[in-house]
């Protein structure tokens, strides 16, 4: 069988050359028995050709070239014709082709195309799909024979523990674990006996019968079993003893595939299975080549709520040191995994321990070597600076599932944070600094900078990483050990946090970080000093930051004029600063202030700017123009009638009535991705909204009839009136269930009441909107009764009444 | 002897404390304690819904001190833990009959 496979390709080879000029590159594969090269007398001879791009005339023509002399043979070709770029769909493909893929093997042309075609193909959804397809094909043809093997007449290739069986459990191997069938089933030898006996059956079946025949029917065993020499001194006894031995090898199979069916585990990624030890690679030897797979083995864990396999860990230990920390993230996409891999869900400690023991870790974030086993004696302490560094972790995914009593309010805000992966890469530098006795704060924020370089993170990340670990103890200090129900203390800190988003992690980080000190030191009394400090914190920066205004002095002395352009003056930069709240300077880059500036030169009264960037998770939209009524409640409308959820945002009003806002949103509806002309309609509409050239209450009628015939919400809206926290405006903080166009609608409600829209943070948390509105009514705070009315409005608003 | 203990605005610990080892008084137990006194807690405001915050985090520190030195030790805790302010805390006094010391049985005047 060896022998005529190598004549079938050398027959191949020769009909490929003589075929014809070919204008692209074209492989062929032999696939099944062939591909295995063990082509009997008779088979089918299974083919694939396979283009390297889209096929031609000139292709068709080679093609009959090519197959006719074949055909003409008397040969039965089974052949399949794809080009490269079909691989993308490869999964959904017809399950035979699928399986006739795992033997292939290339005969003549470019042996790459078949790299390519796979490469095209997802990799994991094609073996699960096979694997699916397989044993689906199994069942069917068992069925057939009644599910035993013990047949009078058997069908060698066939019947139940024929050389179908057999291929079936080897390809289940293949695609899963290459050393499933020594494991277990009748051995690895016993297969190999039970295969050169059905072949050599089979070859004198075909020889004999001078066709494709694979039944052993009575009369062709008894000449079977006398080409095979069997002894015996009648027919029925030779008969007798080449039965039994078929039996024997048929049952030798028949164990192995159902071992492998019960056994085999799950494909579940490239070069990856999920066994009842948990994820392992299929092929340890071309992973131990590829460290920028390595992450997968573990993301694959974490998504399967299992561990990594003791041989995979196995691997990875014995291969980290070889590579150089850049080998396991060596693209934007691999970093970009790894981020989404840093992500606090339950089992992400677990996964980095395991990267830790077996020293991946330690490879990939070279700084976190300085800490291992480090032992710093203090009289808290109760854990090594790296297992402190891990429990930190455990903390913090114990905040998403299930947390304990009282932290379910930790757990809200860890749900809040846009880019929680931030914090776990600061929680794993916070006390890398602490391989030495130094201030180990800066030190940790210095080594974290080598990490920033070789992972690229864009400037707010790295802001947002360094300021988490330089300042990972500021917010203990102050809970623990300051007065913090002087307001003073409070204002300090917001100032030094700067923005919800930042308080927001270093309270998190503040909490893992304490409880990982030991079993005893977070206790629930310094739990609440914790939150008393996020509280009085989070309302300062929420409804206290309009008071906070930039005067002339400071607007002059702005550290952004340090790197201020040469278009722009440093009395147009101190003219357009003045007025504004202290937090457009934390909220903006310095980039995005000299924009505003420019853009808001002879801002003529009746004149909008206003412009779209793509950002990482979404859109941000940027309006600059002159106050005038119901302004924020059309910008919102307008986004909402294009089908936008707006997430985040910020308005601000100066006193001059220029005004900047900031939306952040995303394409639900992918009404930007779909229109080419989407951008520009969008602004387009927006604009004329603005100045009054069109009203948008009309266009959101339709959306609004949709939103209020959603069922209600799981929770009843808040809305909150404070005239206390700020000096200049009344106060409006509403939380209620995100739905499209609340905002507009809200927004729409205090105008309708005559108030002015001054100031707005929006900010949601899952299904949840948390929009605060600072508001006047003529220029002055709401008194006693406005307040009531617009409470009233705002509730019946929230709850669909009008 | 005298029990004194003193419950303090958490942040004030450790000037108690200093103000107490200036006088040479050095062995105290700290304990994190939860309580009101007459200013009964307060309602706080989160995202436009109030919450009860009707225990207040304070410290409890006690010392034990001989007759002679209790007033002493009274004002310096009062002293080092005033802040003017409602919610500064109290400090009580207690008579200590005996003391014993656990390792050797000893009984203390």
């Amino acid at each position: 069988m060896r022998q005529y496979s190598h004549r079938m390709d050398a027959l191949i080879q020769q009909l490929y050359a003589d075929a014809g000029s070919l204008t692209q590159s074209v492989a062929v594969f032999a696939l099944g028995g062939y591909g295995r090269r063990e082509l009997c007398l008779h088979s089918d001879v299974d083919l694939l050709i396979l283009f390297a791009g889209v096929i031609g005339g000139e292709d068709e023509r080679f093609l009959h070239a090519f197959l006719n002399p074949l055909w003409d043979l008397g040969l039965t070709i089974g052949h399949h014709v794809r080009e490269v770029a079909e691989g993308a769909g490869l999964e959904a493909d017809n399950s035979e082709f699928l399986l006739a893929l795992t033997d292939a093997r290339p005969v003549v042309g470019d042996a790459t195309l078949l790299d390519q075609f796979h490469g095209a193909a997802d990799v994991a959804r094609t073996n699960a799909r096979t694997l699916e397809a397989l044993k689906g094909l199994i069942a069917e043809r068992h069925a057939k024979y009644n599910g035993t093997l013990y047949q009078l007449e058997p069908d060698v290739k066939e019947s139940p523990g024929g050389l179908r069986d057999l291929f079936g459990a080897q390809t289940i191997a293949k695609l899963t674990d290459p050393l499933l069938l020594a494991n277990g089933g009748s051995g690895a030898r016993a297969l190999e006996d039970a295969e050169e006996f059905l072949l050599r059956v089979r070859s004198v079946l075909h020889l004999e019968a001078g066709r494709h025949h694979n039944i052993l029917s009575h009369e062709v065993q008894e000449r079977v079993a006398e080409r095979l020499n069997y002894a015996g001194s009648t027919p029925s006894q030779r008969v007798e003893r080449f039965m039994g031995d078929y039996f024997r090898h048929a049952k030798a199979i028949d164990r192995s595939l159902r071992f492998a069916l019960k056994a085999a585990p799950a494909p579940i990624g490239t070069n990856l299975v999920r066994g009842t030890d948990g994820i392992r690679f299929i092929d340890t030897r071309e992973a131990a080549e590829r460290p920028e797979t390595w992450l997968a083995l573990f993301q694959a864990a974490l998504d399967g709520g299992c561990a990594v396999s003791d041989d995979a860990l196995t691997c990875v230990g014995q291969n980290a040191g070889r590579f150089a920390a850049e080998a396991f993230c060596p693209t934007t996409r691999h970093r970009e995994v790894l981020l989404h891999f840093l992500k606090p869900r339950p089992g992400l400690y677990a996964r980095l321990s395991e990267m830790h023991d077996c020293g991946l870790l330690g490879q990939m974030f070279p700084e976190f070597k300085a800490i291992n086993c480090r032992v710093v004696r203090d009289f808290y302490h109760k854990y090594t600076v790296d297992e402190h560094t891990l429990l930190t972790i455990r903390n913090l995914e114990r905040l998403v599932e299930n947390p304990v009593r009282d932290r379910e309010r930790f757990g809200r805000l860890l749900g809040e944070l846009q880019e929680p992966e931030l914090l776990v890469l600061s929680l794993l530098y916070h006390d890398v600094g602490k391989w030495t006795d130094e201030d180990h704060t800066i030190e940790s924020a210095r080594m974290a900078h080598q990490m920033f370089e070789r992972l690229d993170l864009d400037p707010h990340q790295r802001a947002e990483v360094d300021f988490l670990v330089r300042e990972h103890i500021k917010m203990s200090l102050i809970a623990f050990r300051r007065d913090t129900e002087d307001p003073e203390i409070v204002r300090q800190f917001a100032q030094f946090v700067g923005t919800e988003e930042r308080l927001k992690a270093l309270c998190l980080m503040t909490l893992a970080d304490v409880e990982a000190v030991s079993r005893e030191t977070l206790t629930p009394w310094k739990e609440e000093l914790l939150w008393r400090l996020y509280v009085d914190t989070y309302n300062h920066l929420t409804l206290t930051y309009g008071d906070e205004v930039i005067d002339r002095e400071q607007s002059l002395h702005s550290t952004l004029l340090d790197h201020r352009p040469d278009d722009v003056s440093v009395d147009e930069v101190a003219a357009f600063l003045e007025g504004l709240p202290r937090r457009y300077l934390q909220l903006f880059s310095v980039e995005a202030v000299y924009q505003h500036v420019r853009l808001s030169r002879d801002l003529a009264p009746d004149a909008v700017k206003v412009w779209m960037t793509r950002v990482a998770s979404g859109w941000e939209l940027t309006v600059l123009t002159h106050d005038r009524p119901f302004l924020f409640s059309n910008i919102a409308g307008v986004l909402s009638s294009h089908g936008m959820d707006i997430l985040r945002g910020f308005a601000f009003t100066k006193p001059t009535g220029l005004i900047v806002d900031m939306f952040h949103f995303t394409d639900e509806e992918r009404f930007l991705e779909l229109n080419a002309e989407g951008e520009g309609d969008l602004l387009r509409t927006l604009t004329d909204v603005v100045l009054g050239r069109a009203d948008i209450a009309a266009r959101l009628r339709g959306r609004e009839q949709g939103v209020f015939r959603r069922k209600l919400p799981g929770f009843a809206p808040v809305v909150h009136c404070d005239n206390e926290s700020s000096r200049r405006y009344t106060i409006v903080e509403i939380v209620a269930e995100d739905a499209m166009g609340l905002l507009y609608r809200v927004s729409r409600a205090m105008s309708e009441s005559g108030c002015d829209v001054d100031l707005v943070l929006i900010g949601t948390e899952g299904r949840r909107a948390i929009d605060v509105f600072h508001l006047t009514r003529a220029g002055a705070k709401l008194t006693s009764a406005q307040q009531a009315d617009i409470t009233g409005n705002l509730q019946r608003v929230l709850e669909g009444r009008s | 002897m005298k029990l004194i203990k003193a419950i303090v605005r958490p942040n004030k610990v450790d000037d108690v404390k200093a103000a107490l080892e200036k006088l040479q008084i050095s062995g105290m137990t700290v304990t994190e304690v939860r309580g009101h006194g007459k200013q009964k807690g307060h309602t706080a405001i989160y995202r436009g819904q109030e919450y009860n915050v009707s225990l207040l985090p304070k410290m409890e520190v006690e010392v034990v001190v001989p007759d002679s030195m209790a007033d002493d030790a009274i004002k310096a805790i009062i002293e080092s833990a005033r802040t003017g302010e409602i919610g500064d805390g109290r400090v009580f006094v207690i008579p200590v009959l005996e003391s014993y010391k656990i390792r050797t049985g000893e009984r203390e005047a």
